[in-house]
């Protein structure tokens, strides 16, 4: 398992190096820079002080030295600052990164614990009221966008219990209640969007899981009902449902702009949109290769779980 | 045949190709007039029910409180060298001040008061031929007792060095650009030589944007993007990007007694809904609001809020034509294209029949009442057929192909591109395809200025002064001449307007600036609603005065706010 998780390990090497050279390339096709968008409603930049300005941000050295300059700050964990706002780039992420590994943890939590049972519930009473319930629920959930769902959870809490969550976000070890506050509303938005799928997928694959003959065998021991189903059903039923909740959890920490809009919380998915408008490339960039780093670990991290949920895999 | 498969349908049998036509375009008929009835009537009410102007209130200010704003911008540097966004004015107009302002909320006549007042300066006065303006400065004003600067006083060096840095690089170098040279004959006295007169300089040191910064941080930082220090009612307590800016009372400021407020805490909330929700559940001390219907949403459930107009004096938007090339530099297609939008009909539904036509240049500084739209000029009206023969005059009668590109500020300009792009097909057969850029795009493709066919334009937001509306708004040589027109006659006039220290004279020049641009259709002005502030009912004196928003760049009359809890 070792010798496979460091063959991983360097395979990754080149698809991080293309992520790279992607997320390069496309921030120098997009149009405008850093200084056009700071320059954004004063109109009175002549085109020598803007020339002057991009020398002085290194905006204007061929792209191959850009790129290198680059990714040698990444191989020194040093990405450097953000053009736009000269803030050490580290510093961002770190103000970044807790929020949006909160967010994610907590929606998932609230995901997986809606899905599995709700899952479980709907196969193992298939076509009953429960079962469509689980479904409708599940279809709703997959249906109904985030902006759409997080501006109504908003509304209707400030008209009905002229509450909403506390803007202006505060750290869970600075305001502890305040922070989950914060956070309730948002984690169970994305929540119910993130179970709708894995709710379906757990659903399926249990009722396919319960057709195998070892569960009949179960079943014909005479054990019980949750023991079959828990122990010996959703076990062996939770390998594709461990292969989207990775996926999911690699895109929870990407950020999620919309939510984090609307609940004004100061993630990754805000800090790099407004990177994006911006044309902060070395803030991009570092987001980007952060993101693709974390869904290469990620992906191999749920691989070699299937080795743990069902023995018969093995890796060489 | 698609047609025989569709009559052979049983479900559909008794339905043929004819009978549905004409019920579509019955229909459509229904649903066209419907729309236009429900917008003319709409149009036929009173503009608003709520006044553009809150008079001060009678009573003695109390000290204390936290005032609080969920607020939609979010600084995107803390240096005013390199940004003029709103972002930042909102935390900089309250944390610095400028040589000269503009009157607060609870000393200003009307809304529409434009009476310079003295901010750092305590006086000043231009001689002969307006070029060279002495200002005397105010004494004992000291900078914010944090490091660099630890509450040394302010003095005229101080203005000195901050103009030139701002002359050398960076959004204001064009407006302090005309500055040949400064003196500071003494402590307290500025002297400021321009290249060429201009009697109204001092409206420009008014403008929110010109804010005094110390030296001291420039020098040890190298730019201004780290720390903000002023010598203003506030000092900038916090400022964690996307979360918050806090602003602590500042102790030693030079108004004595004031700001009234302990705290002002602005709140990056970027969502408007969010921005509402926290208005509704007291999160939110003050709200600006878009449109009518959704100022009556919110007092359905906050009945107590105040709500204030915000003067139609201007508009900032417009179709903006590339008139330096063909077709557009042809007057009868620029006329023809005027009068072939009906914008009464973006007023009456994108507006809710709350909006203006628009016109460019703000309405009072050359007559007293908002203009009619007769006096817009014939070329504002909505005559179609008059349109299609000019047109025709001009070598397009078929109509042509076109772009526009524009960036959605608001909602509703994404509905008011679409009414153009219908009205020009409709009318003169012009076909534009509309591209919708991101801001950044959007922004360096439209301030370049080398674009084809049309993009929705603007000028800059922050602006009251006379001069920046004109001059430097308008004459072919200005770097934020955006409508990208160089016509002779507009040069000469706003020239001449720099030179006239009548104020009578002033008028009739801007007058006549305004006919000339209407005549010659330079900046195709589009209908446009201002909003409204709203606000809980405990503040005082936090009215917004014509062109300063105090959530925005008029922010600084927040140092007169007091909370009357």
């Amino acid at each position: 398992m070792y010798k496979y998780a460091l063959r991983r390990l360097l395979l990754a090497i080149p698809v991080l190096l293309l992520s790279s050279l992607i997320v390069f390339g496309l921030m120098r096709v997009m149009p405008g820079d850093a200084l056009t968008a700071l320059m954004a409603e004063s109109g009175n930049v002549g085109e020598r002080e803007l020339q002057k300005l991009r020398a002085e941000l290194g905006l204007q050295r061929p792209y191959h030295e850009q790129y290198l300059v680059w990714l040698w700050q990444m191989i020194r964990l040093d990405p450097g600052y953000s053009i736009f706002t000269n803030e050490p780039i580290a510093v961002a992420l770190k103000k970044a990164i807790p929020v949006t590994v909160e967010l994610a943890v907590l929606a998932m939590i609230l995901g997986l614990a809606i899905a599995i049972p709700v899952g479980v519930l709907s196969a193992t009473r298939q076509d009953t009221a429960s079962d469509y319930v689980g479904r409708v629920v599940a279809v709703s959930g997959l249906s109904l966008p985030d902006f759409w769902l997080g501006t109504l959870v908003i509304t209707f809490a400030a008209i009905w219990f002229r509450w909403m969550p506390p803007i202006g976000y505060a750290s869970l070890w600075d305001a502890p209640w305040k922070n989950l506050q914060q956070f309730l509303l948002p984690a169970a938005v994305l929540g119910y969007r993130l179970s709708a799928a894995t709710m379906r997928m757990t659903r399926s694959t249990v009722l396919e899981v319960l057709r195998e003959d070892y569960v009949r065998t179960a079943w014909a021991k005479g054990l019980g009902g949750r023991l079959v189903v828990y122990k010996h059903a959703l076990k062996n039923a939770l390998i594709p449902v461990i292969t989207i909740v990775g996926g999911q959890l690699g895109t929870l920490l990407a950020g999620t702009v919309i939510v984090e809009t609307i609940f004004a919380l100061p993630g990754m998915g805000r800090l790099t949109v407004e990177a994006i408008l911006f044309r902060d490339y070395p803030v991009v960039q570092t987001n980007v290769m952060l993101v693709a780093g974390t869904l290469v670990t990620l992906n191999l991290l749920v691989d070699l779980t299937y080795a743990w949920l069902d023995p018969r895999i093995h890796y060489r | 045949m698609a047609t025989h498969d569709f009559l052979a349908h049983p479900l559909r049998h008794h339905v043929n190709r004819r009978q549905f036509l004409t019920r579509v375009g019955w229909g459509g008929l229904g649903a066209t007039t419907f729309v236009l009835a429900r917008g003319r009537r709409v149009s036929a009410q009173p503009a608003s029910p709520y006044p553009d102007w809150i008079p001060p209130s009678p009573k003695p200010p109390k000290r204390g409180g936290t005032l609080t704003r969920a607020s939609a911008w979010d600084p995107p540097v803390l240096d005013p060298r390199l940004t003029n966004s709103v972002g930042l004015f909102q935390i900089a107009s309250l944390v610095s001040n400028r040589l000269l302002r503009y009157p607060f909320a609870d000393e200003a006549a009307n809304t529409t008061d434009l009476t310079l007042k003295g901010d750092l300066a305590e006086s000043w006065e231009g001689n002969s031929d307006s070029r060279m303006w002495t200002f005397k400065l105010r004494k004992g004003v000291k900078w914010h007792n944090v490091a660099p600067v630890n509450g040394r006083e302010f003095v005229a060096a101080d203005a000195k060095y901050c103009y030139e840095a701002y002359a050398k690089e960076g959004v204001q170098a064009f407006t302090f650009g005309e500055i040949e040279g400064m003196e500071t004959p003494d402590k307290h006295t500025l002297r400021v030589h321009l290249k060429s007169p201009n009697t109204m300089f001092p409206q420009n040191l008014a403008e929110a944007v010109t804010v005094i910064f110390p030296r001291e941080v420039l020098e040890e930082d190298g730019d201004l993007k780290k720390r903000m220090v002023g010598t203003g009612p506030f000092i900038l307590k916090e400022h964690t990007r996307k979360v918050r800016a806090v602003l602590a009372r500042n102790p030693d400021y030079f108004d004595k007694g004031r700001p009234y407020v302990d705290e002002y805490t602005i709140l990056s909330t970027p969502d408007a809904a969010t921005r509402t929700a926290a208005f509704r559940t007291g999160q939110s001390d003050f709200h600006w609001v878009a449109s009518l219907s959704d100022v009556e949403t919110i007092l359905k459930t906050t009945p107590t809020a105040v709500v204030e107009e915000f003067k139609f004096l201007q508009t900032p938007f417009g179709l903006a034509l590339a008139q330096d090339r063909p077709p557009f530099n042809d007057l009868r297609v620029r006329r023809a294209i005027s009068m072939a939008i009906d914008r009464q009909k973006q007023v009456d539904t994108v507006y809710e029949g709350h909006g203006i036509l628009g016109w460019g240049i703000p309405y009072i500084y050359f007559q007293d009442t908002k203009p009619t739209a007769a006096q817009l000029g014939p070329w504002w009206q909505y005559r179609p057929a008059d349109a299609k023969k000019l047109l025709t005059e001009a070598g397009h009668g078929n109509g042509f192909e076109t772009t526009l590109f524009y960036y959605e500020y608001f909602p509703q300009m994404t509905s008011q591109v679409q009414l153009v792009q219908q009205d020009l097909k409709k009318n003169l057969n012009i076909n534009v395809k509309i591209t919708k850029l991101d801001y950044t795009t959007y922004y360096g493709r439209y301030a370049e200025g080398k674009w084809d066919g049309m993009a929705w334009g603007f000028k800059t937001g922050y602006a009251v002064s006379l001069d920046e509306q004109t001059y430097q708004y308008m004459h072919s040589k200005s770097t934020k001449n955006y409508f990208r027109f160089a016509d002779p006659v507009v040069d000469e006039l706003v020239t001449k307007l720099r030179q006239t220290p009548d104020r009578a004279e002033q008028r009739t020049i801007t007058k006549k600036i305004f006919e000339r641009e209407h005549d010659q259709v330079l900046r195709m002005w589009m209908p446009y609603d201002p909003g409204f502030l709203i606000w809980h009912p405990y503040l005082r004196n936090i009215g917004a005065l014509a062109i300063r928003r105090s959530d925005g760049y008029g922010s600084s009359t927040l140092a007169r706010l007091w909370i009357d809890k």
